[in-house]
């Protein structure tokens, strides 16, 4: 795939990238996220010392952004983890295996896709209460149905298929010709693909929590709890409301345009 | 399937509920002096499979319980039956309207070479329900306020947003949940590349030469596709239903969700638990019949 052709999916791969490494540098940065509030500087405009201005305490817009990539970031990585390692092993085992495996193992997938996740996520963070680790191991599991779902369907189209008869003709194990030519050979771009709409589901949940005061509470940053500051503020500005706004757009906007990227080669479409 | 489902959610939910720490007694303020009294009377005591068992036979039988803290002693289908006629008075509407909104755009804009609308609704699609939601109340309220300050209006009645139950917030609260779930945009796509592809298929023209209608082809290849989106899409609207009643201040099942939850109020959040699972099965079978009705393959594979 040519980036002069299609150049939105390496721009949707650097924007990721970039997050990425606001995670891992920001907190290095000694930014302090207590110390930062100033009543003299309540939404000040953008400017050299404050490239986003400040917010309703006169804390740096941009600075906010960079940590809030933290509760992002990491919790998103093990959703993904949380959401393949469910989701691979029981897809590959109904997709290889078919019959009764396959129609309980599906069964378990209608039964958790029966509930909305939105649904889902709320009430197992109201029981359980909130944290960033169990937050991202119910969007894992509230997701991995979609992807096993997919996995099996991929799978079971090559179980008969002529490539996978000759290796077995061939006497090549079963392990190898489920990991290397199945799941690896005819599934990474489309694990590859759910895995990333898993990360922008976690990114959607986290700050829709955060904004509803669910999620990562203050003093502490998110893009959700960045924007739900008072909306009786006449003075706020618009980088304040729209920086954070900007920021969650711009990374769901590159997950899609990194998964279309995905979907163009071969088979794998 | 359907009903199968339906149980396997409630028996999911409800293990969940027994296994967590606490239960509804605890959010009684003389907890510790009721506890022996209502763990027998709530069914609170007895081994889970034994609850979970129990629970199901009373589903069966159509008898939801009652709520144990957030209305006590009320039936909780007669705590949910408002609300969720609130909740799917917003729900069908914005399912009407992504799929009305989304041909009609298709329709517009597949006859277009290049066309901005294409791009424009997904970029909006993709915004969450939450922000969307946020960034319409600060512009409409900002807008409103200024053009109320220099005179030009007098206050509205729904201003501010969301405060006031108005048709407005209602109007509003449709139009987020058609965008913000996806669903217009994924309308539209698939109407606009549908009616490019029609405009140069030779049946069409055939049709257009002799006179007779285009537009049952046009159905007959809509239809199926946007009821397999509208399944699909199915758990997105109601879970974008809930947070948008959360922001929107509507009295719908999802604040009354997330209020039995935090209570513990098992019931009651198992009933809501069921209305909402039903209701996404429900529009998956829909689905699913309208789909065998128009499409003879599927017949003849069932």
């Amino acid at each position: 795939m040519s980036w002069v052709r299609d150049p939105l999916p390496w721009l949707g791969a650097a924007i990721l990238v970039t997050v990425l490494l606001a995670a891992v540098l920001g907190p290095l940065s000694g930014y302090d996220v207590v110390a930062d509030a100033d009543p003299g500087r309540v939404f000040a405009a953008p400017s050299a010392a404050h490239w986003l201005g400040t917010d309703h305490l006169g804390r740096d817009v941009a600075w906010r952004l960079v940590i809030a990539t933290g509760p992002l970031v990491g919790p998103g990585l093990l959703a993904c983890g949380v959401g393949a390692a469910l989701a691979i092993p029981l897809g590959t085992a109904s997709g290889v295996l078919g019959g009764p495996v396959a129609t309980a193992i599906r069964f378990a997938f209608t039964v958790v896709e029966g509930l909305p996740r939105f649904v889902l996520v709320l009430l197992v963070l109201a029981i359980y209460g909130h944290d960033g680790l169990i937050l991202a191991l119910v969007a894992g599991v509230a997701y991995a149905p979609t992807l096993g779902e997919a996995i099996h369907e991929r799978l079971e189209g090559l179980r008969q298929a002529d490539f996978i008869l000759a290796n077995r003709a061939h006497g090549v194990p079963e392990t190898q010709l489920v990991l290397v030519h199945l799941l690896w050979g005819a599934c990474r771009r489309l694990i590859a693909r759910h895995l990333l709409g898993l990360f922008a589901f976690f990114l959607v949940l986290e700050t829709t929590l955060s904004y509803l005061e669910f999620g990562v509470q203050q003093p502490w940053p998110s893009w959700g709890n960045m924007l739900a500051f008072d909306l009786d503020y006449a003075d706020a500005t618009p980088a304040a409301l729209l920086a954070p706004a900007l920021a969650i757009w711009l990374v769901l906007a590159a997950t899609t345009w990194v998964r279309r990227g995905l979907s163009d080669r071969g088979h794998d479409a | 399937m359907f009903a199968g489902t339906l149980l396997g959610c409630l028996v999911a939910v409800h293990l969940l509920l027994i296994f967590a720490p606490g239960d509804a007694i605890d959010s009684l303020p003389n907890a510790e002096e009721v506890r022996p009294l209502l763990e027998a009377e709530w069914h609170l005591g007895q081994p889970a499979p034994i609850q979970v068992a129990s629970y199901l036979g009373d589903v069966l039988t159509g008898d939801l319980r009652t709520s144990l803290v957030y209305r006590p002693g009320m039936p909780v289908a007669d705590v949910i039956a408002g609300p969720t006629l609130r909740s799917l008075g917003v729900l069908f509407p914005a399912l009407f309207l992504s799929i009305l909104g989304g041909v009609a755009l298709g329709a517009w804009t597949g006859g277009r070479r290049l066309s901005l609308a294409r791009p424009l609704v997904w970029s909006v699609a993709i915004v969450p329900v939450f922000l969307i939601a946020r960034l319409t109340i600060a512009w409409t309220n900002a807008a409103t306020w200024s053009l109320m300050q220099s005179g030009a209006i007098s206050r509205p009645g729904w201003f501010a947003l969301p405060i006031e139950d108005h048709p407005l917030r209602w109007a509003l609260a449709v139009t987020i949940l058609a965008v913000g779930s996806g669903a217009l945009s994924e309308v539209h796509a698939e109407s606009e590349s549908l009616f490019r592809r029609l405009r140069d298929a030779g049946y069409v023209q055939a049709a257009r030469a002799r006179g007779a209608p285009v537009w049952p082809h046009i159905l007959r290849n809509l239809i199926p596709p946007l009821t397999t989106m509208i399944s699909s899409r199915a758990a997105f609207f109601v879970g974008g239903l809930v947070i948008l009643e959360k922001i929107l201040l509507m009295n719908g099942i999802g604040a009354i969700l997330w209020q039995s939850a935090l209570e513990r109020d098992y019931p009651l959040a198992l009933g809501i638990t069921l209305v909402t699972a039903a209701v996404v099965a429900s529009l998956r079978l829909v689905g699913d019949v309208v789909r065998t009705a128009i499409d003879p393959r599927r017949r003849e594979v069932a």
